[in-house]
């Protein structure tokens, strides 16, 4: 598919068809942020970078094209802004947010995810649309999650699984969540459990297969509880190997890779249909981690582009008009999808 | 009860003894860390009929 035609498929995304193409700010040339960039560039839309590291910023420009910016303060000009920077991302996008700037932003941090849909009052007021959690998971997952859940007349239980990470900070941040304390909604109330507990066997898409996984300390609880406040319950795992569980507590003993790996998402929705049979539905995703979570912020920021995010603060799977228009552009731009056709349970 | 002979207390101090219990040491270590990481979690039900095929999203 050429670039122009990826646009034009992509209804909605077009840009340009009313008058000059936005332009989107990228603060984080990393992996995810240069993923963004990509894909922002099929699309048509205008980029402009900005990195605390100006060589990592240059080199983006040169790669993917767009401007370099000198200074965080020129990212308040811009149309949107996609925030691809290291944890934490608050003050940035809080920033951005008073000035009136659309933002989207890839944290996956709890902490730091909790005081950004902090925000609503003050993007309300400023009139800023604001999407959080937009990456993988959270991100993908709640777009997965929306798709499942529009299939069924009940939904009981949502758990996310991921596995692979992005770049070096999202390789440091899955260290951290490991030993974190993981939250989780159950029956109505959040609990807490350490980070590194509750091993689940989750099978991803292949070539992923079959990977150990444990609670984290990750957002994607949050995002899916404010998504969807209907499910009971609401549980997150990383894939993680004996290693990483060991070392979790302790300094990186060997540096991320320099530019992330394969990774993959699975979301399993549990509930009833409409007369009353009890159904499991598990759909997930497979690439380079980077690029599902770049993919998934960049359709974002152009939907902010074009007004089609209300203004305030939101979360990917709150609107189910919105998430399946991002999905059907995550779909166009060559992320598989897939859905998995058997049953839970063991063969005796 | 009755005191250590010179004998078994020579024993004891010989170098290849020491060696020895120490690597028993870390033997009993490292099998009480691998065995409780194991032992941790009680672990999920892993599909084992079925398989992943292409989602097809339906049109709108």
């Amino acid at each position: 598919m050429n670039d122009r035609s990826a646009a034009e498929s992509v209804d909605g995304f077009v840009a340009g068809s009313a008058g000059s193409p936005p332009i989107i700010g990228i603060a984080g040339a990393g992996v995810t942020g240069q993923a963004v960039g990509r894909v922002l560039r099929h699309l048509g839309v205008r980029t402009a970078w900005f990195d605390t590291q100006p060589g990592a910023a240059v080199r983006a420009s040169r790669r993917h094209g767009g401007v370099v910016l000198d200074r965080s303060d020129d990212l308040h000009v811009v149309d949107a802004v996609v925030v691809t920077s290291p944890v934490p991302q608050y003050d940035q996008v809080g920033a951005l947010v008073d000035g009136g700037v659309h933002v989207v932003c890839t944290s996956d941090d709890d902490a730091d995810v909790a005081l950004m849909l902090a925000l609503q009052r003050r993007a309300e007021d400023a009139g800023s649309r604001t999407v959080v959690g937009a990456a993988l998971s959270p991100g993908l997952s709640g777009l997965l999650a929306r798709h499942l859940v529009t299939q069924l007349h009940t939904v009981d239980e949502i758990h996310v699984a991921m596995h692979g990470t992005g770049g070096p900070a999202c390789a440091r941040q899955h260290h951290d969540a490991l030993a974190g304390r993981a939250r989780g909604w159950h029956d109505g109330e959040w609990i807490e459990r350490p980070g590194g507990s509750g091993r689940e066997l989750c099978w991803f898409p292949d070539p992923i297969g079959p990977a150990d996984c444990y609670r984290a300390a990750s957002a994607d609880p949050a995002i899916l509880h404010r998504a969807f406040p209907q499910a009971g319950r609401v549980s997150a795992r990383v894939s993680a190997t004996r290693r990483d569980r060991l070392t979790a507590r302790l300094p990186m003993l060997a540096p991320p890779h320099a530019e992330g790996d394969r990774g993959a998402v699975r979301v399993e929705v549990r509930g009833a249909l409409a007369d009353g049979a009890r159904e499991t539905f598990v759909v997930g995703a497979v690439g380079r981690t980077g690029d599902l979570a770049g993919t998934v912020a960049a359709l974002y920021a152009a939907a902010c582009a074009e007004w089609r995010v209300p203004v305030g603060v939101h979360v990917p799977g709150e609107h189910p008009d919105l998430d399946r228009r991002v999905l059907d552009g995550v779909v166009l731009a060559g992320v598989q999808l897939h859905e998995f056709t058997g049953v839970a349970r063991a063969v005796v | 009860m009755t005191a250590p002979t010179p004998a078994a207390g020579v024993a004891a101090s010989l170098p290849g003894v020491k060696l020895l219990r120490r690597a028993l040491l870390a033997l009993s270590l490292a099998s009480l860390i691998a065995g409780s990481l194991r032992l941790r979690g009680k672990g999920g039900v892993p599909p084992q009929e079925g398989g992943w095929r292409e989602l097809r999203l339906p049109t709108r």
